[in-house]
């Protein structure tokens, strides 16, 4: 076997290997007379087929699968003798092979980038904290109290008044005809919770029991029914019953009914949900500015292959996205090629830092415990209740989804590790400022352990 | 012998462990219709695979009796004829005509 190097353009490397075909004869007949001991063919005892017959049923099949297994041969060796690590399935190109003739063919292999040693230390970052404003507990609590108090007839019959709730019967038309969905019976409707279409509340105040009233409103433009978009509909109406909002105190009872102990402990049930918002609007910024660091200031060349295989993938996710809700590039002032270009930057940025990510997870042996994917699959399993034992059976019987269960957990405790070893200064901001464009970090995450598994499992 | 019925006596090669052992005599074995004489059979596979033959020598097997469903029958006879050829000719009966 020959291999020769035919040129290397940084992680690019393209060899040519030749394999004459005396070896593959060989190899060939090896193969024929290991058959012929079990064959069974017709009119033979089994094993007793001479071997020129069966090389005349089997012989283009045997000469295929030995080539197949020296061309895996040959790349690996050639791989090998390189010292590369592929990146991704080398592509073999066969370049010639006949019968009687050498085997030659051509292998384009991405390298591996080693990616330059991180120091971790030097890695300054900002946590952003926020502290849960008094205010907001408040109105969260007020809230709560306000959408459980209980409703009541007044003692006095009286016109409907504002946060009144009132329940009709109606009938919409269009034009005067009836539409889809525009009648009902029995509708509990609270004055002034903005539930309904704009106007069609204003105009139930002032209303009593048993009034029958036409209602006139106009469908916003942003409805949600298309053939409803700004129509003029008219709205017979009839009020069956009206009934006046009841106090209620915060107290322990109220928390009792809510299944909680106390006022406290709802108050800190409360304050519990803020903190684990924010908590994960803290992380993410912290892992975005990790991230952007690492980004900026270890640039290295990365695969061009790998990188076109998410672009792909980010691609036809857009593309799908785009098609189902009917866009086009143009409602985004801008160009095809442009977005392009934008996105295959994202994913040179999501391949390097998962390359990256993945490098410092296992020199500095982050490991995955058991325990821990016990943990997600548990979460997982929540996620289905009732199917439990389902969900645990399929990752026992798909390591695949296991794998990609393990990826984000990898990912988080590689974070972590490098949170902990650089210089992180806490800095406190106001809620509003740490909860800004965290909904877009979230994406980002996902597809970053997506590359960092990738890298792994090759 | 008009020329068709060369091409309906020889049926199928015969390719048995015995039959590849006597190939090594320069003898092949063929099936050939029930009707047909040695000097037909020597003729059609002259004709057919371009040799010289030297010998043919015909047997017929008998079909057995068998039963299906209780209900005896008897498979077809068979007649097969071992030509022999010509010294240092071959006919390769795996790859057909």
């Amino acid at each position: 076997m020959q291999v020769t190097q035919v040129s290397a353009d940084g992680l690019k490397h393209h060899l040519k290997v030749v394999v004459p075909a005396a070896d593959i004869e060989t190899k060939v007949a090896e193969r024929l007379s290991a058959l012929a001991k079990t064959a069974r063919l017709p009119g033979f005892r089994p094993g007793k087929a001479p071997v020129s017959l069966l090389k005349k049923q089997y012989g283009r099949s045997v000469t295929g699968e030995i080539l197949e297994k020296s061309i895996d041969e040959g790349s690996k060796k050639a791989i090998a003798d390189n010292q590369l690590r592929p990146a991704l399935q080398p592509k073999v190109e066969v370049t010639s092979f006949d019968e009687g003739k050498d085997l030659e063919f051509e292998l384009h292999v991405e390298n591996l980038p080693t990616p330059p040693e991180v120091d971790l230390a030097a890695i300054e970052l900002t946590r952003y904290e926020a502290e849960i404003p008094a205010e907001t507990v408040q109105k969260a609590l007020d809230d709560i109290v306000k959408a459980n108090r209980p409703y009541a007839e007044p003692a006095e019959p009286r016109p409907a008044q504002q946060d009144d709730r009132v329940t009709i019967d109606f009938a919409g038309k269009i034009d005067g005809v009836a539409f889809d969905g525009g009648t009902g019976k029995d509708m509990p409707v609270v004055i002034g919770s903005g539930m309904l279409v704009p106007g069609f509340e204003d105009q139930l105040v002032g209303t009593s029991v048993g009034e029958e009233k036409v209602i006139e409103v106009t469908f916003p433009e942003d409805y949600g029914a298309e053939n409803l978009k700004g129509k003029a509909a008219t709205f017979d109406i009839k009020v069956t019953k009206i009934e006046e909002p009841g106090l209620v105190q915060l107290d322990d009872e109220f928390a009792k009914k809510l299944g909680q102990e106390s006022v406290d402990k709802l108050k800190e049930a409360v304050e519990g949900r803020f903190a684990a918002e924010y908590g994960r609007a803290t992380r993410m910024k912290l892992k975005r500015a990790l991230l952007d660091v690492l980004a900026d200031r270890y640039p290295f060349e990365v695969p061009p292959g790998m990188v076109e295989l998410e672009f792909d993938a980010i691609w036809n996710q857009l593309t799908a996205e785009m098609q189902r809700q009917g866009q086009t590039f143009a409602d985004e002032n801008k160009s095809e090629e442009e977005a392009k270009e934008e996105y295959r930057k994202i994913a040179e940025r999501r391949v390097r830092l998962g390359l990256l990510l993945s490098d410092i997870g296992t020199k500095n042996e982050v490991k995955v415990e058991n325990k821990e994917l016990q943990q997600a699959m548990i979460a997982q399993a929540q996620r289905f209740p009732g199917q439990a034992r389902q969900v645990f059976e399929f990752y026992q019987k798909n390591p695949a989804a296991l794998e990609q269960l393990r990826a984000p957990i990898f990912e988080d405790k590689v974070v972590d590790f490098i949170v902990e070893k650089a210089k992180v200064e806490t800095q406190k901001v106001s809620p509003e400022e740490l909860m800004k464009e965290v909904d877009e970090d979230e994406d980002e995450m996902l597809d970053v352990a997506e590359a960092a598994d990738e890298t792994r499992s090759s | 012998m008009n020329q068709e019925r060369i091409y309906d006596i020889i049926l199928a090669p015969v390719v048995t462990e015995k039959s590849t052992r006597i190939s090594e005599l320069n003898q092949v074995t063929f099936k050939v219709r029930g009707d047909a004489a040695k000097p037909e059979i020597r003729q059609a596979v002259e004709k057919l695979f371009n040799v010289k033959v030297t010998a043919v020598n015909t047997m017929v097997t008998k079909g057995k009796t068998k039963r299906f469903k209780g209900k005896a029958y008897r498979r077809s006879d068979v007649k097969k004829a071992i030509v022999t050829l010509e010294a240092g000719q071959t006919i390769d009966v795996t790859t057909g005509i």
